[in-house]
């Protein structure tokens, strides 16, 4: 099998989205993966950019559904006439 | 190839497919609708309709991103009007860095994203997706919130896969730069009550 360049940073920083977001093909992923084995400042910066949508993720989620809404929900669909 | 058995059209068999989807539902459409009482009528509205239409869910499908497509599509009908006109910056004036760079300001940190985005409550962080313009925060709120993939938004927004690409990458461009900006004040506010 045909040995693929090594990505530069630019091309790695242009992946790191659809790295991060599990988007890229298997190809990207190991050449992303093999770069940032090798270059300890585009580790940081997946670490970190990793690390933003975990906590955005955390926060956005944290919201509770209030009490009673599965029964006010039923008692809605049991008025609907499917006639 | 045989045909799915058809989903019987029934309270029960509906609700059993939307209980674990109803929590985050309710999420999404509080995203939108910015309060309560709009939201759970967002919900109850989206769970009427997907019933009514529940004759046209193939079984063992995705009924998660089935219902978000109701849900989302409903949301956007009624809360387009609450928006603001979308920015008018090109995102190309924006650079790729903001919220690394004041990361950066922050001090050396074992997580500097936890040390930034840790100053921003979850409300400051909904406010910021909220003030995106509609297109990429309906990408957005998908994907953080209901974290689905970029195929299924694609499926719910009915677009192409591209296109959810490019309005999540953007609408994070904005979203970044907004929480870097909100970071920087809170921070800014933080130091100056600690003198």
């Amino acid at each position: 099998m045909k040995e693929l360049s090594p990505l530069t940073c630019k091309e790695v920083f242009a992946r790191l989205q659809d790295y991060v977001d599990r988007e890229l093909t298997e190809s990207d992923v190991q050449g992303v993966e093999r770069h940032l084995e090798l270059c300890g400042h585009c580790a940081k910066r997946f670490q970190f950019e990793e690390s933003v949508l975990r906590e955005l993720k955390e926060k956005l989620r944290r919201i509770q559904a209030p009490e009673g809404l599965a029964e006010r929900v039923h008692r809605a669909l049991e008025s609907v006439d499917l006639s | 190839m045989p045909e799915a058995p058809a989903q019987p059209h029934t309270i029960e068999s509906f609700e059993r497919l939307l209980k674990p989807v109803l929590g985050p539902a309710y999420g999404t459409a509080l995203q939108f609708a910015r309060n309560a009482a709009d939201a759970e009528e967002l919900v109850q509205d989206a769970s009427v309709q997907s019933f009514k239409a529940f004759h046209s869910f193939t079984p063992g499908t995705n009924f998660r991103a089935w219902f978000f497509r109701i849900l989302t599509n409903l949301a956007i009908y009624r809360f387009r009007q609450r928006k603001r006109r979308p920015e008018a910056v090109g995102l190309e004036e924006i650079p790729d860095n903001v919220l690394w760079e004041e990361a950066k300001r922050a001090g050396p940190s074992e997580d500097p994203a936890s040390v930034v985005i840790g100053r921003l409550d979850q409300a400051r962080v909904s406010e910021a997706l909220d003030a995106l313009p509609e297109e990429f925060q309906v990408v957005c709120v998908l994907y953080f919130m209901d974290e689905f993939s970029y195929q299924e938004i694609a499926e719910i927004l009915e677009v192409p896969i591209g296109t959810v690409r490019s309005r999540l990458h953007r609408g994070r461009k904005l979203l970044q730069r907004s929480l870097a900006e909100m970071a920087r004040e809170h921070g800014i506010d933080e130091s100056e009550d600690a003198r």
